[in-house]
């Protein structure tokens, strides 16, 4: 019996420890609302380390485009997330043209874009960290040094 | 409790030298009320000065812009800033056309530029602090230096720095430490 908790609390303690890693990047979050009836509604909530890994498995070929095109404005990415995980939080920008409007807003070391428009509503949280690690692991992917 | 007291007063003013000055800035307010257009941008100082140097484009360079065609004709840029800051306030330029009105003056420190496109019915004020237009001619004649000028930008007090009024649209451009429009 004392052994069957010992390992029920071994089992307990590397879920928490897993869930605590998986979550520590923090969460992307994707909302779309199709407003007409029957219109589709996704909401998707999955942790941000999970695009970088995912990357990894990614061969290289494939991203060889992307790690080009990224590479080449890596410095500039670089400084934008860097200054943007500094700054504090609020709105960065606000467009409304007559019954559309967008935002976007750094919040609580994400940026949140929010999309409003008569037809649907899109909401996609991503975490700053998150997007780094993924530019990175593209940047990388096409072989060489950065 | 006599002792406590002192000793949290000396924590918060310690707290409040270690914050450090606020955030400031950049503001950029676009209304198109026949269009139902609204546009407002609100961007960091801290950010814009850390992506400036990052970016090596065009004429863009190290925070410098180039500006190899405007010739000068031997006016050293740094000795006329110098020259018209010390100046006393004035107006400085004026120029009446039949269709354009233009005034460049000096104010409280301030460079002003009036422009008045009557047959457009435009009408552009732009407001720089003598220290922010001095900053930017500090490369010489051939660059214009906006890391430099952002960094005088962030110890300028708040100001507006641009605004266009035509028929349909107003844009204004301002600096301050509040990190809304509104």
């Amino acid at each position: 019996m004392l052994l069957l908790g010992k390992i029920g609390l071994g089992f307990l303690g590397t879920a928490l420890v897993a869930g605590a890693v998986v979550s520590s990047e923090g969460f992307i979050h994707v909302k779309v609302h199709e407003k007409q009836t029957n219109g589709t509604y996704i909401s998707l909530v999955v942790p941000a380390m999970i695009v970088p890994v995912t990357l990894k498995f990614v061969p290289n070929h494939y991203l060889a485009d992307a790690s080009t095109n990224v590479r080449r404005y890596l410095p500039v990415i670089d400084a934008a997330i860097s200054g943007l995980a500094d700054c504090p939080d609020g709105t960065l920008v606000e467009v409304t043209d007559g019954d559309q409007h967008a935002s976007v807003v750094k919040s609580g070391g994400s940026i949140v874009v929010d999309v409003d428009d008569p037809d649907e509503t899109v909401h996609v949280s991503v975490p700053l960290h998150a997007t780094q690690s993924a530019i990175d692991e593209i940047a990388s992917a096409g072989g060489g040094p950065i | 409790m006599k002792t406590i007291l002192p000793v949290l007063a000396v924590l918060c003013m310690g707290t409040v030298a270690l914050a450090g000055p606020p955030e400031r800035y950049l503001h950029v307010k676009v209304d198109d009320p026949a269009g139902r257009e609204h546009v407002r941008v609100n961007i960091p100082l801290s950010l814009a000065e850390k992506v400036l140097p990052a970016i090596n484009q065009g004429q863009l360079r190290d925070g410098k812009v180039d500006i190899g065609d405007f010739h000068a004709n031997g006016v050293d840029l740094k000795m006329l800033f110098e020259a018209v800051k010390s100046a006393p306030d004035g107006e400085f330029v004026t120029v009446q056309e039949p269709d354009t009105d233009v005034r460049v003056a000096k104010s409280n420190g301030k460079m002003i530029v009036h422009v008045i496109d009557k047959e457009g019915k435009e009408k552009v004020d732009v407001t720089i602090p003598w220290e922010v237009a001095q900053a930017l001619a500090s490369s010489g004649d051939k660059q214009l230096n906006v890391e430099a000028a952002i960094q005088a930008l962030e110890r300028a007090g708040d100001t507006t720095l641009v605004t266009v009024t035509d028929n349909s649209q107003t844009v204004r451009v301002w600096i301050d430490s509040r990190n809304t429009s509104d």
